[in-house]
């Protein structure tokens, strides 16, 4: 109750706020930015690449989410949003379905819909800002493993459950990508770590030992690639067995100024957030329409567009020479 | 030797893998990834002790996992704040042990079921912890990882220590009366009472000592590695309840021993390795160890059956 209270309160002095500029420079757009949570790291360094377009475009950005990964509470603010009349949502959405009706009420009052980073349900929004494709992912990593390695050699790889869903995906095809293009080397095991880094680290060190002429340990899920890199520390394979993956720069910094980690991947989540505001403004104007093939954004250049999906394009790698940049 | 039947059979189980091993994998037995492995393992065996005193007092306590990350994240955020580890490791034991105790007065003050109660823990630490940390790792300083120590040392320290703190628990158990108290309460609480003991009392301060003992399992598990994931020690309580039951302590309380606790821990924690190293798909770990738990299980059962108690 004293919650409803107090959001109603902030509401009110948003919209105060908003008033007040929107009379003064005739009726800036406003792109209301929905974060799956806003305190979190990763969302954090999403927003740094928005306020980046917002300036660029001259927009007024309203970035607000759930302190928690929390559903209810994402479509809380979107009915705040439709209420106090924003133009544009872009949204991260934390439940498919569940924020996808508030999104097609907000449609209804006029109000634009992008997604990023995780999709609504295709008819609650115009566009999705896809930071990674599976293959994308899968080729990427493939790729990488292949570069460190040579392109011969065995590897292994950490995933988070045999079944979940997105790892079978990326697993597949890096699969297809080794069978392809990658003759010479050889994926001699692939162990589950439950998403725990102290169980990738169990795993690692007895994947080493079982394999002494293994190269290159490929984690698939964020925590398994600081727990397969303290395992082939404690093993002082430092350097002689390589490790990468799929994970975030913060877990991974240390290992890789130690040269532990060779690379990291990931998307570029400043360009995720710079990108998904140009599209959402752009989509706001009516410049960027169903069917186009490809969107310029700003700086970035062109992007292309595979049916109602934005692609951010390749995973970037984070390595010794980038890393200390990034902060999330 | 008919009375450690069961303790026993699964000490006979666990050498038939690591025979198996020597002959099919070699390979298994390098001191360097097997004292790793084990050391990995001396925070569980820990934890394991504690969770043997709790069901041989016809108790549970699922909470600990979430009290094992809570003690993890808080420990990881005062040494990262520059406190050190002598101030660390008893703040860490001392918060387990308040949570400990939080479980105990619910479960013996107000005599709910210690499954319900320490359910409700979980979940509410667990949730909480996300709530606060977003998944976020915490870094830690320089020194606090094996202790200031150097690799080997840090882990040999470690091992020794979850030893020691075994055979002192075990020998408590069996030969002191407070160790005496918890079998006699997990047998029959009314004869207990009668006989002069306060089962409340003892259920408590059983709480207490798990809880405790978790907290320092996080510092055990915190000295290895540079950074905590705040998800550490999710599922940990599974792990100990199978390793308690499959090493022949009764669910129903009142038997079982510390050293079946060992024997079963170390026969589910070598189960993965094994199958790495026999080149088995990751697919059967978890249907193996089911096995296991299960058999240990039915063995209980039919032995009940047969002793009529």
């Amino acid at each position: 109750m004293k919650n409803t209270l107090l959001r109603l309160c902030a509401a009110g002095i948003v919209l105060l706020g908003s008033l007040v500029p929107a009379t003064a420079a005739d009726s800036k757009l406003i792109v209301a930015m929905l974060p799956k949570s806003k305190g979190n790291a990763y969302f954090i360094s999403v927003k740094a690449g928005a306020d980046k377009a917002a300036k660029e475009l001259g927009i007024q950005l309203l970035f607000d989410g759930p302190t928690d990964s929390n559903a209810a509470k994402q479509n809380e603010i979107v009915e705040n949003w439709i209420t106090l009349g924003v133009d544009v949502i872009a949204v991260a959405a934390e439940n498919k379905e569940g924020i996808s009706t508030a999104l097609r009420k907000a449609q209804k009052q006029g109000i634009k819909v992008v997604t990023f980073d995780a999709d609504a349900i295709a008819d609650a929004r115009s566009f999705f800002v896809n930071q990674a494709t599976p293959s994308g992912i899968g080729y990427s990593l493939m790729d990488e493993a292949a570069r460190l390695t040579g392109g011969e050699g065995e590897f292994a790889m950490i995933v988070a459950t045999l079944t979940a869903a997105n790892q079978r995906e990326w697993q597949k095809h890096i699969e297809d990508r080794l069978k392809e293009k990658y003759p010479k080397m050889k994926l001699v095991a692939v162990r589950p770590c439950d998403d725990l880094k102290d169980k990738a680290q169990s795993e690692t060190t007895a994947l080493l030992s079982a394999n002494p002429n293994l190269k290159l340990v490929m984690a698939i899920c964020s925590p398994g690639v600081p727990g397969a890199a303290e395992a082939v520390k404690q093993a002082g394979k430092t350097g002689k067995v390589k490790v990468i993956g799929l994970g975030l720069p913060n877990e991974n910094k240390r290992y890789v100024r130690e040269g532990v980690t060779d690379s990291v991947i990931l998307w570029n989540t400043g360009d995720l957030g710079y990108l998904t505001i140009h599209a959402a403004v752009a989509v706001a104007k009516n410049e960027l329409k169903k069917g186009a093939k490809t969107f310029k954004a700003g700086t970035l250049g062109p992007f292309a567009i595979e049916g109602d999906n934005i692609l951010l394009g390749k995973p970037f790698i984070f390595n010794k020479s980038n890393i200390e940049q990034f902060d999330f | 030797m008919k009375h450690y039947f069961r303790e026993l059979s699964v000490l006979g189980a666990l050498l038939a893998i690591l025979l198996g091993l020597a002959i099919f994998a070699p390979a298994f037995y390098q001191p360097q990834p097997l004292l790793s492995l084990l050391t990995r393992e001396a925070p569980t065996l820990v934890v394991a002790c504690g969770m043997a005193l709790v069901i041989v007092c016809r108790q549970i306590d699922i909470s600990v996992g979430s009290i094992f990350s809570v003690c993890s994240v808080c420990a990881g955020l005062l040494a990262a704040r520059g406190w050190p580890l002598l101030l660390v490791l008893p703040a860490s034991v001392a918060l387990g042990a308040v949570f400990g105790a939080f479980n105990g007065v619910l479960v013996a003050g107000l005599r709910l079921p210690s499954i319900v109660v320490t359910l409700a823990t979980m979940v509410t630490l667990r949730q909480g912890l996300n709530l606060v940390r977003q998944g976020e790792f915490v870094n830690l300083p320089e020194g606090i990882q094996w202790f200031g120590l150097g690799q080997t040392a840090g882990q040999l320290v470690l091992v020794i220590a979850a030893v020691v703190i075994l055979i002192l628990l075990a020998l408590a158990m069996r030969h002191f009366a407070a160790g005496r108290f918890a079998y006699a309460v997990g047998t029959d609480a009314e004869a207990a009472r009668l006989a002069g003991i306060r089962p409340q009392l003892v259920t408590f301060l059983v709480f207490v000592s798990i809880g405790a003992l978790t907290g320092l399992a996080a510092m055990m598990n915190l000295a290895q590695s540079p950074q905590v994931q705040p998800l550490t020690g999710n599922g940990l309580e599974l792990k100990v309840i199978a390793a308690v039951v499959v090493g022949g302590v009764a669910i129903s309380g009142g038997r079982g021993n510390l050293w079946g606790a060992f024997a079963g821990l170390l026969l589910l924690a070598c189960i993965s390795p094994a199958l790495t190293h026999l080149r088995i798909e990751a697919y059967w770990e978890k249907a193996i160890q089911g096995t296991i738990i299960l058999l240990a299980v039915v063995a209980d059962g039919l032995r009940s059956r047969k002793g009529g108690n």
